[in-house]
């Protein structure tokens, strides 16, 4: 009898426990959901390199204007992240995300944006059919970075990147470096993104219409190994590859050790982009970093310009799931970005952005971004080509990371190139 | 007695099974079936329209080339980190309660590995094979060294290693448990009568811990078939798009190229063969069940 | 020497040749843990340029862990993931052992094996088919997630299935049909006789399937993140993920916050260990 009541007191307790848990649990949840009580931004960050200086600033702008923001940041793909909290209908007020997405959400879900006032000072917010969805959050650009005290402590004058703008010169310059003992001044980054979506991207870039060319492979009408172009391209990015301290097991090489010893000055030149700054800050930087124009032997004057554009794109949900009250805290945010003082330091500044907007006048702080603003007034800058297919860059990087471990070609490459291309059917776009 | 009437059994099947079964079904299977109907449209997972259009997401699923290699690799993968594991497993928890001092000890060793989860594990190992290694390799050859994790069959070495490592200890577990399960009265009852202890173990141990190697089977086949975490981390599909095994591909499909109806259709597919070869498995390990 | 002197003999030395093989091996074991551990405590710039070394150029440093811990809000993040992986633990560990009970005995019932069959194959159904289903369904239809509660349900919902197939292995082989029947002859019913005899016979598939389960909990990335939209809700596996971003990683963080992750499920399982042990030799059954 005795046995049973312990058996049963046990039992009694341990459900009730966990009950005790549940109503726990249950209650706590909810109780300051920003995203559906009608008040206060949700914002979607997709770019690491920031996410600790956008959490310090979500603080202090909800302090000073007394609107809740909350920032997130995820670690999976954004179009897979995005489609989740679409399809559970609890959607970011503001997202961040690429040109790409832009055009794949805005019409079902993106605010028109086209009456804020900010459109008018910047070339590089995203429309389609004529509406502006996209807000730019930043230029960034792709080029060559070079660390000059490292350059300068072997040939002992002043590094002057427009002297190296032909492949040959450059070529020069390797074997000088080589000869005073830097074993091997480059460093060729192996992901499919580096190389696919930025390197190879050149290739359809550095002309006067991309579209065209890229309907062309599309059709099977152009044969690439012929290109000018890619060949241009292709035999700077093999002297790059040639002279890479990665070359044994090129495709292997971290990028945060690569990006280590460009900052350091054990290696002279790393193809890359502006945002490269933040992997490299981490690190023992020399004082003179900068960006080049990739060299090439042309006269077609892209090798005096570094390619790039607007990068990252904010836009606001347009469904019910979001307020009114709140779309305008939204919009008001973007303003204060664009016209605030402390919003224009936080993108410059803080987080070490190159703005997109004319009307902001801060010195970039950063070299690499400095580099890239430089080239955008002077208006030396080539467009990005938004529109390549969404597995372009893992199909394509695949192939190309078999060039870089030395698995196939040139010949063999541009074929993979065009055998790609030739199964894309590509739609018309505005 | 009632014990026959249809208002008893499902009283007592509710009693008992009745919690677990709606869980299943809310969270399973309800899903399932919307998943389901989901691959018979051309949603790519954003827009709010889904436009049904019949098969045409399986045919496609069927030419695509990429899926079917990576369901290639995957039975490769799949079939060495099974043996592997459970060899490994079996020994291991063998040796963990033969009776020798410290065993405790070590039991909570061969374990540690999974309490690691998948996507930080894959980092781990990443760190061990392209840096570590890598910095034991120089400082023994003086020279550059390529990291495991660069070529097509070191890419797929490593991950049956890291699979091995990280499931040991797990089918470990579960074989300590069928050992501690067999009872010792048993074992000595036939060295009695003349057996030496590999027949014992071959005769007597073995028969009696089916349901562990059926357990185990099942779990490491399930569970390497459906390996998602560990590739994403430890290789990212590379070298070249050389080891994305079919969870992986499948993801990317659906998310990435934003394929989303085909993607669905391929999971199925990959859900079909696996549970085809898992229940399979299972049936013919159960039927030979001995109970106690 | 006397033939049992041999005997003894021969077994000392089989015990040292598996004490030495089972030291090998668990060397081989943690060696990645030693790596772990040695590089947590260097700078970031020195784990790139010297792993195996035992110091960085930089000197010994504590920072990897308050950093890791601020960036995680880990004490908030810790509770969460105590209570969820507490809460669904349990529930699984009661309503699968149930389950499987009731599956074992009256398998000839077309309800039980019907489930059954279906609860194994589920176990292979890719979580990536039920993914947006599921938020569909529940956040788009019914509007519960955001919840813990909804997600110890959906825990325990996806574990069901493997651990009514592990309880079904060990009831199947290990609980004599002769005790229920006795107990029956003494007048229990089904419902005393599976709490009072049969329940606590499991305890090794007990302990095991919770520690099983529990680190599953512990370690589990997506559902969680599809499940809990707000921060304040999160757990430990969603707020490391901001360590390795999709274009690089930042391993010492990584490694920080990976050894704050593991020692609760450590000591669990080191807690648990005993009763695998120890349930077997209080069973019932022998004699």
């Amino acid at each position: 009898m005795r046995k049973r009541i312990t058996q049963i007191l046990a039992l009694t307790m341990i459900l009730s426990l966990v009950c005790v848990f549940l109503v726990a649990c249950g209650s706590s949840s909810g109780s300051d959901a920003s995203g559906g009580s009608g008040d206060g931004i949700t914002i979607f960050n997709s770019k690491m390199e920031i996410q600790d200086q956008m959490l310090q600033m979500a603080e202090k702008y909800t302090a000073e204007t007394g609107v809740p923001v909350e920032v997130y940041y995820s670690s999976d793909t954004v179009s897979a992240h995005l489609a989740t909290r679409y399809a559970s209908n609890n959607p970011y007020t503001l997202s961040m995300v690429d040109a790409k997405d832009v055009y794949s959400l805005a019409e079902d879900h993106a605010l028109d944006l086209s009456d804020q006032q900010w459109v008018n000072d910047t070339t590089h917010a995203i429309s389609v059919d004529g509406k502006v969805y996209g807000f730019p959050v930043c230029v960034e650009a792709r080029g060559l970075i070079y660390n000059a005290d490292a350059i300068e402590a072997i040939t002992g004058k002043p590094f002057v990147p427009s002297d190296y703008a032909t492949l040959d010169s450059f070529k020069e310059l390797i074997e000088t470096l080589k000869a005073g003992g830097m074993k091997s001044p480059t460093g060729v980054m192996k992901e499919d993104w580096s190389l696919a979506a930025h390197f190879l991207a050149q290739v359809y870039e550095e002309r006067e219409d991309p579209d065209a060319f890229v309907r062309a492979l599309s059709a099977d009408t152009t044969k690439l190994i012929d290109d000018a172009k890619f060949n241009s391209l292709m035999d700077t990015f093999d002297v790059l590859m040639n002279n890479s301290y990665s070359k044994a097991s090129a495709i292997s090489a971290e990028r945060e050790v690569t990006e280590q010893k460009l900052a350091e000055g054990e290696i002279a030149f790393l193809f890359g982009g502006n945002w490269d700054w933040s992997v490299i800050s981490a690190y023992d930087y020399t004082e003179h970093l900068g960006m080049m124009p990739v060299p090439q032997n042309t006269d077609d004057g892209s090798n005096g310009k570094l390619v790039g554009g607007g990068s990252k794109y904010f836009f606001i949900d347009s469904s019910s799931n979001t307020s009114d009250q709140q779309k305008q805290q939204a919009k008001d945010f973007l303003n204060w970005l664009v016209y605030n003082q402390e919003g224009q330091s936080f993108l410059v500044n803080d987080c070490a952005l190159v703005p997109a907007f004319s009307n902001i006048t801060l010195a970039v702080s950063d070299p690499l971004g400095a580099s890239v603003k430089s080239y955008v007034d002077s208006d030396a800058l080539i467009g990005n080509y938004n529109y390549l297919p969404d597995d372009h860059y893992a199909i394509l990087g695949a192939q190309f990371q078999k060039y870089l471990a030395g698995k196939d070609d040139r010949e063999g490459f541009a074929k993979q190139v065009q055998t790609y291309w030739k199964t894309k059917t590509l739609t018309a776009h505005s | 007695m009632e014990r026959n009437t249809m208002s008893y059994k499902a009283r007592q099947f509710l009693m008992f099974a009745g919690p677990a079964l709606i869980l299943f079904c809310m969270v399973i299977i309800i899903p399932f079936v919307y998943g389901l109907y989901l691959t018979f449209t051309s949603w790519d997972g954003v827009s709010a329209t889904k436009p049904f259009v019949g098969l045409a997401n399986y045919v496609s699923a069927f030419k695509d080339y990429y899926f079917w290699s990576s369901i290639g690799r995957t039975l490769i993968y799949s079939a060495f980190a099974v043996v592997f594991v459970n060899i490994v497993a079996f020994v291991l928890a063998y040796l963990v309660t033969s009776g020798v001092k410290g065993q405790n000890f070590f039991r909570a060793g061969f374990f540690i590995p999974n309490l690691i989860g998948g996507i930080v594990l894959g980092y781990v190992w990443k760190f061990v094979f392209n840096r570590a290694f890598v910095a034991v390799g120089e400082a023994i050859t003086a020279g550059a060294v390529p990291s495991l994790l660069s070529t097509t069959g070191g890419a797929m070495f490593c991950l049956i290693l890291v699979s091995v490592w990280q499931y040991a200890g797990y089918m470990m577990l579960i074989y300590v448990a069928g050992f501690m399960s067999v009872p010792d009265s048993l074992k000595e009852a036939a060295m009695i009568d003349g057996c030496t202890p590999g027949q014992a173990m071959r005769n007597v141990t073995i028969p009696l811990m089916r349901s562990s190697f059926v357990t185990c089977l099942f779990l490491s086949i399930t569970r390497c078939f459906m390996v998602y975490d560990v590739n994403l981390s430890l290789t990212k599909g590379e070298p070249f798009n050389s080891s994305v095994l079919a969870a992986m591909h499948v993801y990317n499909k659906a998310f990435i190229y934003k394929d989303y109806g085909t993607g669905q259709a391929e999971a199925l597919i990959l859900f079909i063969v696996c549970a085809i070869i898992g229940i399979t498995q299972v049936y013919v390990g159960k039927k030979g069940e001995v109970s106690a | 020497m006397t033939a049992n002197e041999k005997a003894a003999r021969k077994k000392k030395i089989n015990h040292v040749i598996t004490i030495i093989v089972l030291i090998l091996l668990f060397l081989l074991f943690i060696a990645p843990f030693i790596l772990v551990v040695i590089n947590v405590f260097k700078v970031k710039a020195d784990i790139n340029m010297d792993p195996l070394a035992l110091v960085g150029a930089h000197g010994f440093t504590w920072q990897n862990f308050p950093e890791a811990m601020k960036k995680m809000d880990f004490w908030n993040v810790f509770k969460n993931s105590a209570v969820i992986t507490t809460c669904a633990t349990i529930l699984t560990i009661l309503v699968s052992a149930m389950a499987s009970f009731v599956i074992v005995r009256n398998g000839k019932w077309k309800a039980c094996s019907i489930l059954f069959a279906l609860m194994i194959a589920s176990m292979v159904i890719p979580f990536q088919v039920l993914m947006v289903p599921l938020v569909s369904v529940y956040g788009g239809i019914f509007k519960i997630l955001n919840s813990r509660l909804t997600l110890i349900l959906m825990h325990t919902g996806f574990s069901v299935s493997m651990a009514t197939f592990m309880f079904h292995g060990a009831i199947k082989t290990n609980i004599p049909l002769e005790l229920e029947e006795a107990a029956l002859i003494d007048g229990c019913t089904r419902w005393q006789t599976f709490w009072k005899i049969v329940f606590p016979l499991l305890k090794p598939t007990i302990a095991t399937v919770a520690i099983i389960d529990a680190m599953a909990f512990w370690n589990d990335y997506l559902l969680p993140s599809l499940v809990l939209g707000e921060k304040n809700l999160y757990t430990i596996p969603i707020a490391t993920q901001a360590f390795y971003g999709t274009y690089s990683t930042d391993i010492g963080l990584v490694m920080a916050a990976l050894l704050l992750a593991m020692l609760p499920i450590l000591i669990l399982y080191l807690f648990l260990q005993k009763y695998i042990v120890a349930g077997v030799t209080s069973g019932a059954v022998k004699g």
